[in-house]
């Protein structure tokens, strides 16, 4: 019950960030600023306490729900920890909105709490969970690094500079942060991939299956390593920005389809 | 006696050409001298003078503000003969709209590019100036500094200030859309034009962490890279050093492109695609308008940047309706305050405000005591009023006695120091 409050007070934060950082950007306004950068860590302090009182009524990382719930408190706990070094607001404004969205949904899937079934309950499960949410987290936020790339590049382009393009930053820093972004989000990517075959032959007795959200993971997973290797050849900027982004819609279908659709492990049963 | 008022005499950028302007500015010792002989002037409490490439203005505080004004006048065309005609040029304001003029002045609303940054530090050092040869009070120590916390509260509220309006200063902000520092970038500038040595001082104001320039007389570049401290590079072979160059500023007499696309796409892959900002100030234009289309290449022409900053000075102008509004709020709480310092109205409230509070103890212990005799009620009577009234005696014939120049300061500190002003502001 505690956990239920605490995720909804969280819910209803984000709104205030999402809103504080729209009209940090439209206004030209620090204050918006400050007061959404406190909702969001007040938001995420919620979240985290939400998440350890869920922990005691029996947290499983099994159920939807509590993936969506850890995948928000990575989402935020990566763009705060950004914020510590760099101004971006703009982020702030796409990741909170995400944030809501994602904790909501957690909120819905918990009315049909449905558990992914009890021969995951291994110690591989959180080294195979961990790794790869705090991995999508990461590449969730170059995604956002890489649109707003997309979008400055354009005005920028067309010679069209709008009060906007003010407040968001050099396109040096997003294109540098995307990359770097990338780099880590797909490093724990890769760890996550592993240990989850290592849980898939514990729990299921084969390493690899074929199910969608595998397919799906190992299609992001070599889009993510192309990138990574074009970058490091000299590709950047908008052609950069684009395969993040295709990766992102690959990481959104493959999450997708191990929440909403295929449960993960059905095809094994 | 006559009202005190606020007066502002002077001339600017607007009512003023710049050769009168020239001819009223005052410097140095001239300054300090004319401050002392405007407060030996009966009548007038206290003055500041103010003395820019766009401004000459008396702000003074006085009893009679068309004496004042006449004096005033006298005083800035005294020692120049050919100052006789300048009452044409000549604004005064008076009571709101003299302070009103200050706030704008302080805010840059009244600067000929609105929202530029320096006149508020001009103002500060003519502030102190005055203030250092005693010629400020109580009334225009709280207006100037009134005035710079108005334009703090301009520059942090509004826009007003916030966008480069200038073809070179649009280039820089530009550059800033693209490159998150320049430390570690290096420009080249490609021509003696004019617009493109501005642009490249510009930059290197900026922080741009090199400079090299090319021309086609190598000794005309030789001789600009040493003012600008640069490095030359030879125009033949310009190409050649091309890939460093980060920035690229166009500003040659040429008639034909300098820089081409097939150039620019050899430079990018030397450079491993990192961003290329080209700003071309000449006219005809230099770079091929076709390197645009390349990735990571942006080109800006004179046209591009000059729109720029006209877009970024009509937002100015929008934002300067904003900054009005918060000048007007301010004029009026300076006024509140301003209003209020007067000597007898200061007595009288203060004894008001000590009559209350000995009516209000005085009922208090009465009806603690219960029924008392007619002696010992007058008793108290006098005893409580005899004290309201010795307490009172020293602060009230201090507030009489005082000089008038001095006398604000103590209005102003005994309205402060017994909570007269509680509902003006702090």
């Amino acid at each position: 019950m505690v956990a239920l409050v605490l995720f909804a007070s969280s819910m209803a934060l984000y709104l205030v960030a999402a809103a504080g950082f729209v009209s940090h950007l439209t206004m030209l306004r620090d204050a918006p600023r400050r007061v959404a950068l406190g909702a969001l860590g007040l938001a995420f302090a919620m979240t985290t306490a939400g998440l350890l009182a869920h922990g005691f009524e029996g947290f499983a990382l099994r159920s939807s729900h509590d993936q969506l719930a850890l995948l928000a408190w990575f989402l935020v706990a990566v763009y705060l920890l950004l914020q510590l070094r760099y101004r971006l607001a703009v982020v702030g404004a796409l990741v909170s909105p995400l944030a809501f969205l994602l904790t909501l949904s957690a909120y819905v899937a918990y009315a049909g709490a449905d558990d992914l079934g009890g021969s995951l309950a291994s110690a591989w499960l959180p080294a195979h969970v961990a790794p790869a949410f705090l991995g999508y987290a990461i590449l969730v936020v170059a995604s956002c690094l890489s649109l707003i790339y997309l979008l400055q590049e354009r005005q920028l382009k067309a010679k069209k500079i709008t009060g906007l393009a003010r407040r968001l930053p050099s396109l040096e820093t997003l294109d540098d942060l995307s990359y770097r972004c990338v780099a880590w989000g797909f490093a724990l990517f890769t760890i996550g991939i592993i240990t989850g075959s290592i849980l898939a032959k514990v729990a299921w007795g084969t390493f690899w299956s074929w199910e969608p959200v595998q397919i799906l993971s190992l299609l992001a997973w070599l889009l993510y390593a192309l990138l990574l290797q074009s970058r490091s050849s000299g590709w950047r900027g908008r052609r950069a920005a684009t395969l993040t982004l295709a990766g992102f819609v690959l990481l959104v279908v493959s999450f997708l389809s191990l929440n909403f659709g295929f449960s993960h492990g059905s095809a094994v049963g | 006696m006559m009202e005190r008022e606020v007066v502002v005499v002077g001339l600017n950028h607007r009512t003023a050409p710049v050769d009168v302007r020239e001819m009223m500015a005052l410097e140095g010792d001239r300054i300090d001298e004319v401050n002392r002989s405007l407060c030996a002037i009966g009548g007038i409490n206290e003055a500041a003078v103010v003395s820019t490439c766009n401004r000459v203005e008396v702000i003074a505080c006085t009893n009679d503000w068309e004496r004042t004004r006449n004096q005033i006048i006298d005083l800035l065309r005294a020692d120049r003969p050919a100052a006789q005609e300048i009452a044409d040029h000549l604004y005064t304001f008076r009571d709101r709209e003299a302070v009103r003029h200050v706030f704008r002045v302080a805010s840059s609303l009244d600067s000929m590019v609105v929202g530029e940054p320096q006149i508020l530090g001009q103002l500060k050092d003519f502030y102190a100036r005055a203030a250092s040869v005693g010629a400020t009070g109580t009334v225009l120590h709280r207006c100037f500094h009134k005035a710079f916390s108005v334009a703090k509260r301009v520059r942090t509220e509004t826009a007003v200030a916030a966008r480069a309006v200038s073809v070179g200063s649009a280039a820089v902000e530009l550059a800033g859309q693209i490159f998150d520092r320049f430390e570690d970038k290096t420009a080249m500038l490609i021509g003696a034009g004019e617009m493109g040595e501005l642009a490249a001082r510009q930059l290197v104001a900026s922080g741009v962490g090199g400079l090299m320039v090319t021309n086609r007389t190598f000794d005309r570049a030789v001789e600009l890279a040493r003012e600008l401290g640069a490095t030359p590079v030879p125009f033949d072979g310009f190409h050649r050093y091309l890939p460093m160059a980060d920035i690229v500023i166009g500003a040659t007499a040429a008639t034909g492109y300098v820089l081409t696309r097939d150039l620019v796409t050899t430079a990018l892959r030397e450079r491993n695609s990192k961003p290329v900002f080209c700003i071309d100030v000449s006219v005809p234009r230099n770079f091929d308008p076709q390197i645009n289309t390349l990735d990571n290449v942006y080109v800006y022409d004179i046209d591009d940047l000059s729109e720029v900053a006209h877009e970024n000075l009509e937002e100015r102008a929008r934002e300067a309706g904003k900054a009005e509004g918060i000048v007007l709020a301010e004029v009026e709480s300076f006024w509140r305050w301003f209003s209020q310092l007067e000597v007898v109205p200061t007595i009288v409230a203060l004894r008001d405000k000590a009559e209350r509070i000995r009516r209000a103890e005085l009922d208090r212990v009465l009806s603690l005591l219960g029924p008392l005799t007619d002696e010992q009620r007058a008793a108290l009577e006098a005893m409580s009023s005899s004290m309201m009234n010795k307490i009172l005696h020293t602060p009230i014939t201090q507030l009489k006695q005082q000089e008038p120049r001095d006398q604000l300061l103590f209005v102003d500190a005994v309205r402060s120091l017994f909570g007269i002003d509680e509902s003006g502001e702090s």
